[in-house]
């Protein structure tokens, strides 16, 4: 009888559960299941996959052979280094510029709602559309901000999309003007710290700095711990922007991450593995590499928390 | 955590059945290799519907595309089309695949990019027209020699050209006139003369008129270069010869000269301004910014449509000194069409890719229509060719010639090897590489391992 009430039971709950394991199979788990079989594979999309064990891993390592020759990907530790750039640069960045401009956003007494639209407006439009109106706001002769620049005297323009140097951090200037969804989260945080708190450290005769160091950025160190976790993981998987800047710029669309492979990020790298190489299952081992690089990296930002990321009533927890 | 371990349980095998069945449907494919006999020309005429899948997107493309194939079933009245188009001719191929490797898809694909035919031949995902082309006794002289290059692969004719893309020099007439210059370089010695002397800079040293674009423009890629010294990709054995074909070096030599002698950044900056213009009415060959350009026959439709004053001519790419039989030649390739394994009317299918491939009324239709070189002798010389100018005559010259051929060379890994070369040439013309030959073995050895992981055992 127990038996039978416990299956009752499991199915009940498994029939309430259906629409949510049936989504989860068919659209996440099963997908994953079969891109991991796959990354031990060759998997052209259209013969069977081969089975080839670690061989895909290995090469994208540097540390195997193929038929006795050592084989190593050239271009995956650039993609890595890339992916990085846009994450150590731009993470900062968007925590830092999102927090002042939040900061900001908090003073005007009038209007308050219209200067809040209006920096929220350029994170509605797609990344798509601002890459091209960024192509074309940086071009190095036809573009408004370099016939800005050359009439600075002593200033050299730089290229932009069309310079290595330079063509990541025109993304990082990208960035920045789409960082509405953070000044919004950030506003947030900072409204919901007690006034009474600021009237407290001001009676002790507190100046703006310490008022901000030990009231203000502890009490939003949760905010700004998930603008940084939810930055990582954009930055891994970091594409569009990168993908249109690139090709409109060079006019090239067979050759990805141009100019000189700059903006070959991870996430472009491997749709060229996969769309344009036509190797499905290489494609789907540096997926399983992107994944557990992002798995650690954020397990090390929860790790770090603990220390720095105060919640509620300022109790670490 | 028991409590939950059942319901984890029935999650687990059914991720995994459904890994299965995935693995299985994969396994479907390629199986056959696509050697699917044809029976004898068939005379049931039992009504069929085909369905065609194709990648115009451009509305004027698509209507143009229809109108030119209205004709098919007037002559098969009992096969009816059932025409699909595709909004993204860049994914497209990646569609056809799928369907068919999923056991579906259509009765004839057409697509832009012989890219995929090595895929399509060596897993077998389109059925091999070399029995049907027999059987019909349909001469593979029908086409140009050139088509060879990129309708088969190991051996099997998977697809048949319909209208093709070829290159060639275009040069302001005008310009050349002024600087007193008589007629087109056909080496590229003289072609750097002329670029040389038809430039005009700016009190800075910026380019204001260009001569000749050389680093990688929209059009121009490093093989286009290298074949003017007769390079070839790879070796009789397969092996990539960038490093021991010495036309590589010398292409990439001469490009580095001109681009030295305009200056790199000069060159970027003019790039940058006139890169976002190739497809209007701004582009720089159009509006008088570029004396000459490498580029496809589509520009003579183009430069007609935008009204453009420019006065021009047209010629084969030149050629190295020492190459001089190669002239004329240059690189061709474009749309193309098959019948997937798939398909469940293959001996109708045959009937229509037959016809779009050699039927001149149709592929006369299309030409006018897209401004493509129509791929037959009969329909290039058609009277009803109206786009037939003095200079797209020299686009059908360049696709008849017996050395013109599809770069880059086809594989069963698509290619996708090619931007190897590109990404080493953007760092060579920039100044980044020391060594070029040491540079020339290190991207033979990138293509090497980039192709040697689908051998992986």
């Amino acid at each position: 009888m127990r038996r039978r009430s416990a299956l009752r039971k499991y199915g009940v709950v498994l029939l309430l559960l259906s629409p949510w394991i049936i989504g989860f199979i068919v659209f996440t788990g099963g997908p994953m299941v079969v891109s991991f079989f796959w990354s031990f594979t060759h998997y052209d999309m259209a013969s069977a996959p081969r089975w080839i064990g670690l061989e895909n891993y290995k090469f994208m390592f540097g540390i195997g052979k193929i038929n006795g020759v050592h084989r190593a990907d050239p271009y995956f530790w650039q993609s890595v280094k890339n992916t990085l750039f846009i994450i150590v640069f731009g993470v900062p960045l968007r925590v830092l510029f999102g927090m002042l401009t939040a900061m900001l956003l908090t003073r005007p007494k009038r209007g308050v709602n219209t200067y809040r639209t209006l920096f929220f407006m350029p994170y509605m439009a797609p990344k798509v559309a601002a890459a091209l109106v960024f192509v074309y706001l940086l071009n190095p002769t036809t573009g408004p901000i370099n016939q800005l620049l050359n009439h600075i005297p002593g200033v050299t323009a730089p290229l932009w999309f069309y310079d290595p140097t330079w063509a990541k951090p025109a993304l990082l200037i990208m960035g920045l003007w789409g960082i509405g969804d953070a000044v919004v989260i950030y506003l947030a945080g900072l409204l919901s710290v007690p006034r009474e708190l600021y009237e407290a450290i001001a009676i002790e005769g507190a100046n703006a700095w310490q008022r901000f160091r030990n009231v203000t950025l502890p009490l939003i160190t949760p905010v700004i711990f998930f603008t940084i976790v939810m930055g990582v993981i954009d930055g891994f998987q970091y594409f569009d922007q990168a993908f249109v800047a690139g090709n409109v710029a060079s006019g090239q669309t067979a050759v990805l991450g141009s100019p000189q492979n700059a903006l070959l990020f991870y996430s472009i790298y491997l749709y060229q593995w996969a769309f344009r190489n036509f190797d499905m299952g290489y494609a789907a081992a540096m997926a399983w590499v992107l994944f557990a690089a992002t798995m650690v990296a954020t397990a090390m930002l929860l790790l770090t928390s603990r220390r720095w990321v105060h919640y509620g009533g300022g109790g670490n927890q | 955590m028991r409590r939950f371990a059942l319901p984890l349980a029935i999650v687990a095998v059914l991720a995994l059945t459904l890994a299965a069945a995935a693995g299985c449907g994969s396994s479907s494919g390629g199986s056959s290799g696509g050697s699917s006999q044809p029976s004898a020309a068939s005379t049931n005429h039992t009504p069929v519907t085909l369905t065609v899948w194709h990648p115009w997107t451009v509305s004027s493309e698509k209507k143009g595309f229809q109108r030119a194939v209205a004709g098919f079933h007037t002559q098969y009245p009992w096969i009816t089309l059932h025409i699909v188009s595709f909004p993204d001719s860049t994914t497209f191929d990646q569609q056809v695949i799928k369907a068919v490797e999923a056991g579906g898809g259509p009765d004839v694909a057409i697509t832009f990019s012989p890219d995929t035919v090595g895929q399509y031949a060596h897993d077998g995902l389109l059925v091999d027209l070399n029995p049907y082309l027999q059987r019909d006794h349909l001469s593979t002289g029908t086409f140009a020699p050139a088509s060879l290059t990129y309708t088969q692969f190991e051996g099997k004719r998977v697809v048949l050209p319909v209208l093709t893309d070829a290159y060639g020099l275009y040069y302001n007439k005008d310009m050349f006139a002024k600087a007193g210059i008589s007629g087109p370089p056909t080496t590229m010695s003289e072609l750097m003369v002329d670029a040389k002397k038809l430039t005009v800079r700016n009190a800075d040293g910026s380019i204001k008129i260009a001569g000749f674009v050389p680093p990688i423009t929209q059009e121009l890629d490093t093989p286009d270069l290298a074949r003017a010294w007769g390079g070839q990709y790879f070796n009789a054995q397969g092996q990539p010869q960038l490093a021991t074909d010495p036309a590589w070096a010398a292409a990439l030599t001469w490009q580095k000269q001109l681009v030295d002698w305009y200056g790199y950044t000069n060159i970027l900056k003019f790039s940058s301004t006139y890169t976002p213009q190739e497809w209007n009415a701004s582009n720089s060959f159009e509006t008088g910014k570029v004396a000459m350009v490498f580029d496809g026959e589509w520009r003579t439709a183009m430069i007609k449509d935008d009204d453009s004053k420019v006065n021009y001519g047209t010629a084969p790419f030149p050629v190295a000194d020492t190459q001089p039989s190669l002239y004329g030649s240059g690189r061709v390739g474009g749309t193309v069409t098959g019948i997937p394994k798939t398909s469940k009317n293959p001996d109708d299918a045959w009937l229509l890719v037959k016809y779009m491939a050699t039927d001149t009324n149709f592929l006369v239709a299309l030409a006018n229509g897209l401004g493509n070189v129509p791929t037959t002798t009969a329909a290039a010389t058609s009277p009803d060719l109206t786009i037939m100018t003095p200079q797209f005559k020299t686009f059908v010259a360049v696709w008849n010639n017996p050395k013109s051929s599809y770069t880059p060379p086809i594989t069963a890994s698509g290619s996708g090897y090619a931007s190897l070369l590109t990404t080493f040439d953007q760092k060579w013309v920039a100044g980044k590489v020391p060594n070029l030959q040491a540079g020339l073995t290190q991207v033979d050895q990138q293509i090497t391992n980039q192709l040697s992981l689908g051998q992986a055992p």
